[in-house]
């Protein structure tokens, strides 16, 4: 077979190649610029957020609050009144408010720790546990550790998930809470919607948890 | 020789420009947001990487029937 060897032949490929390496200098370089923007608005959120879990702090129910303790004893949920205690596992208590179609509008909930639940990687294990479980999605909002509590110290995150069954947007902030003799796990929720006005009553209830 | 050389410029170029239309690819599969899945579900739909089935036929949970998640540990 025989190549062209003439001057015009080695000038077009020539151009060739350097086309060809400008566009892949502009490719790579476009690329770059893409993901630095991808990786910033990925970034662990927080913010407001992570600040008001940041801002829990140890503090006992108001009056008229009424109190759930865990079967083994080794927590109590506080629960405003309006809520009332709703059945579940036999090793946890919940109380919720529920609305008179029987949606809930309010969620509680207690739970000694069962698994492989650990504070340095609580909010990874909540959202894995989320999608794996009951939710067909859920995302991280924000999550903080070395949170105080009434006997104990907690890691928090808060979420927003898509339940399975029904499509329910739900809000909630679930903390894994270590005390002195046992660790375990209090969920506070309500639906995304009105997560704003729901929000510092299940911050209260958090703030009332109690472990021993 | 030189034909030869600026054949094997032109080649190197043309790879690198499939390379960075890789890279492209991959990351935009990491950065893209997790497909949504379907909100709505009949009850009673099971589901491979669920241990609790849902609706009703798992720990009689609030969560196994479109309620909020309880803290239970998935055992």
């Amino acid at each position: 077979m025989t190549f062209p060897t003439g001057r015009r032949a080695r000038l077009i490929l020539t151009a060739i190649a350097a086309t060809a390496a400008i566009a892949a200098i502009t490719v790579t370089a476009v690329t770059v610029s893409a993901g630095t923007v991808r990786a910033a608005a990925s970034a662990p959120p927080g913010g407001s957020a992570g600040q008001t879990l940041r801002q829990l702090r140890p503090t006992a129910a108001p009056a008229g609050w009424r109190h759930l303790t865990l079967p083994n004893g080794t927590a109590v949920l506080s629960y405003p009144p309006g809520l009332r205690p709703l059945a579940g596992d036999r090793d946890a208590v919940s109380a919720a408010r529920l609305s008179p179609g029987g949606a809930f509008q309010l969620y509680l909930n207690a739970t000694p720790q069962q698994g492989g639940e650990r504070l340095a990687h609580w909010a990874v294990f909540r959202l894995h546990l989320l999608r794996s479980d009951d939710a067909a999605s859920a995302r991280l909002v924000a999550a903080a550790q070395g949170i105080k509590f009434r006997g104990g110290t907690g890691s928090c995150v808060m979420d927003r998930y898509v339940t399975r069954i029904g499509g329910h947007h739900f809000q909630e902030i679930a903390c894994l809470v270590q005390g002195h003799t046992a660790a375990s796990v209090v969920v506070a929720a309500a639906p995304a919607a009105h997560w704003a006005t729901a929000q510092p009553l299940l911050l209260r209830a958090v703030a009332a948890y109690l472990v021993r | 020789m030189s034909l030869k050389l600026t054949t094997s410029a032109a080649s190197l170029a043309l790879l690198a420009v499939l390379a960075a239309g890789c890279g492209t690819a991959a990351a935009t599969h990491h950065a893209a947001p997790n497909p949504a899945a379907p909100a709505h579900h009949h009850a009673g739909q099971m589901h491979a990487a669920n241990p609790i089935p849902q609706g009703n036929a798992g720990d009689q949970d609030a969560d196994n029937n479109g309620g909020p998640s309880d803290g239970d540990g998935n055992i």
